[in-house]
């Protein structure tokens, strides 16, 4: 295989990907669970039964006709939260995916772009930020912003901050050096035509890289600290399910862990696993990082 | 890639010359005063960022169920004074900078019992338990990695590296969860709970060393398989950048074998940001992983700072949050003394 180089103007990117062939089978897959998902979180009115809201059977009622995963303990459908649940954990990925990714923009680019004393400021921040713990740290702002969805994303999104910066920062500095836009700028290229032609071409890639691994990795975030009571308690996510049966004494030693804990968790594991595999996928041809050779 | 930089060698002589006994003593005091300078900001923080958490540890005692609805407002007072929590925050900060000067980190507000007991109780699991999961998955990240770079894009590296980069985001909490249902409620191979026996006392060393590592194995497993993927990519992208090197082909004209270059040669040139990643992972140990430790029910200090951040306990947050963040900065501290052996360049 021959090495991809990193950054390339948008038309021979263009003809590399049509020399290429075919999507790789693992973006495939990818896309298809993610496209079954969002379908499933828009449909979700027409395929639930219930209001996954609603108190709609006795509690701890087994799997039956009506209720095809049974029922919660004050007895709300366990396949309307199912259903429902797919659309908070979207909302949590592309929310916190794409923050994370703005701000790691900001951070990371912009201030690498304009130099000086805002580029060692900027540079110093994120060296401080990587070295924050990520899990105490979110259960720390947990408790000082209070239970609400809002902040659990918010965290998330500024915990993808720094890690993102660092990689978009390395390649903002390595595209400014290189010769096509030292030469761009000798024929009077101004800021804005270098940025449109060699930048965003340049450093695009990356961005949707780190977007839909972020995005993924939001998800199984959110869903952990809804498991262990850091989230918005009426609302309706995997999380959320997870945490509530996993309180129930002995859900482990009960059948009950077939229908309950293990479709929430199984979600929370195939909505990661798409999200993953498309990153996977996207990866060796727009970002060679691991892949690069000498 | 040549060994020694181009430029090190011809560089200006520093002001304190590494190498000369002065310098290495002066750069030893500075490291030494912003150790000490470190830790007094962790202590201040850790005293500050509980008392701007909203509710505080009476509203915290009161909402546990107690006969609290009756407290009135002089109880409450009793309450605050009887916790030390009624003067002004300076005074609070005095008392408690003078009682950690004598090594007294405080009672628990919600147990009465000292806060020190409880730390040494659990201290020793996390650092068994993410002591065992960072050395084996920086073992397991470095051959993997080396191998896979070696012989890269070969079956092998492709099946190492797609399956790892599969698993990278997969929630350990729920991987936990899986394991636990297969392996101690399905099979009851493994105890499903805690970090030893209850009720063990008659046990003697063997029995107990064992019964310790069948309570170990699966929260071990599971923190292992989120920790190597980040040091095998790190290790295989530093073997893959080492393969052209001049170095090795120097090594293969003079008929070293193969084994020495990729372990002696490539592998130890490579190995440097490994060493980053490790003692970055070691700094953060000490918070151990909640979500872990609430899947195993294991009694390790990340359960406890949730807790006593649920029930804002001062003194407990206080000292736990202590504990972590001075192994930290000692982890860092080491990390750059073994950098300084490991890679003479960077102590310039």
């Amino acid at each position: 295989m021959t090495a991809v180089a990193p950054p390339v103007p948008a038309r021979a990117t263009d003809r590399a990907r049509r020399a290429r062939g075919p999507w790789p089978p693992v973006l495939v897959v990818g896309l298809v669970l993610l496209a079954a998902l969002a379908a499933v979180a828009l449909l979700a009115p027409l395929l639930a039964a219930h209001d996954p809201h609603a108190i709609s059977g006795r509690a701890l009622e087994r799997p039956s006709s009506r209720h095809w995963l049974g029922t919660d303990v004050p007895g709300r459908d366990i396949l309307a939260q199912l259903l429902y649940g797919a659309r908070a954990s979207l909302v949590v990925a592309v929310l916190a995916g794409s923050m994370a990714m703005t701000g790691a923009v900001f951070v990371g680019v912009v201030p690498a772009l304009l130099g000086g004393a805002a580029d060692t400021v900027s540079s110093r921040l994120v060296v401080f930020l990587l070295a924050l713990p990520g899990l105490p740290l979110l259960v720390l702002i947990g408790a000082l912003a209070g239970n609400r969805r809002a902040a659990v994303i918010l965290v998330i999104a500024f915990l993808g901050v720094a890690p993102n910066a660092r990689i978009l920062r390395s390649q903002a500095l390595s595209l400014r050096a290189r010769g096509f836009v030292a030469a761009a700028q000798g024929f009077g290229g101004g800021p804005l035509y270098i940025l449109r032609r060699h930048l965003v071409p340049g450093l695009g890639p990356l961005i949707v890289v780190g977007f839909v691994n972020w995005a993924g990795l939001a998800i199984g975030l959110e869903a952990g600290l809804a498991f262990v009571g850091l989230g918005d308690p009426s609302g309706v996510s995997w999380g959320l399910m997870l945490n509530r049966a996993l309180a129930q004494s002995n859900i482990y030693f009960s059948a009950m862990w077939t229908w309950w804990v293990l479709p929430a968790g199984l979600a929370v594991a195939v909505t990661v696993l798409g999200f993953t595999l498309v990153g996977v996928g996207l990866e060796p041809s727009l970002n060679p990082r691991w892949l690069r050779s000498t | 890639m040549t060994l020694v930089e181009p430029g090190v060698a011809g560089q200006d002589v520093d002001q304190h010359p590494v190498g000369t006994p002065a310098g290495i003593r002066w750069s030893w005091a500075k490291g030494v005063a912003a150790y000490l300078g470190m830790v007094f900001v962790l202590v201040t923080v850790n005293f500050v960022l509980p008392r701007a958490m909203p509710g505080d540890p009476i509203d915290g005692l009161l909402a546990r169920g107690s006969a609290g609805f009756s407290l009135g407002e002089q109880s409450r007072a009793a309450l605050e004074d009887y916790y030390g929590l009624d003067g002004s925050l300076a005074s609070q900060y005095r008392h408690y900078l003078a009682r950690l000067a004598h090594g007294d980190l405080g009672r628990s507000i919600v147990t009465n019992a000292p806060v020190r007991k409880e730390i040494g109780r659990r201290l020793p699991w996390t650092i068994v338990l993410m002591g065992s999961a960072i050395a084996l998955s920086t073992v397991i990240g470095v051959v993997g990695g080396v191998h896979s770079g070696w012989r890269r894009d070969r079956p092998l590296d492709r099946v190492l590296l797609t399956g790892l980069l599969a698993v990278r985001e997969f929630p350990t909490f729920l991987l936990g969860s899986l394991l636990l249902f297969v392996f101690a409620v399905k099979l009851h191979w493994l105890p499903s709970a805690g970090a030893q026996t209850p009720f063990s006392g008659s046990f003697n060393l063997a029995q107990k060393a064992v019964d310790t590592s069948r309570h170990l194995l699966l929260p071990v497993l599971v923190l292992t398989v989120g920790l190597t993927v980040g040091n095998y990519l790190i290790m295989r992208a530093g073997m893959v950048n080492e393969l052209g090197s001049d170095y090795l082909l120097l090594g293969r004209a003079k008929g070293l074998a193969e084994r020495r270059l990729k372990y002696r040669y490539a592998a130890r040139n490579a190995l440097l940001p490994v060493v980053s990643v490790t003692a970055l992972q070691l700094g953060f140990a000490l918070t151990g992983d909640v979500l872990i430790e609430r899947v195993f029910t294991y009694p390790g200090l990340g359960g406890l700072l949730y807790d006593s951040i649920g029930a804002r306990d001062y003194p407990t947050i206080q000292a736990a949050f202590l504990v972590v963040s001075v192994g930290m900065v000692t982890m860092n501290a080491l990390a750059d003394l073994l950098y300084r052996r490991l890679d003479p360049r960077t102590a310039q």
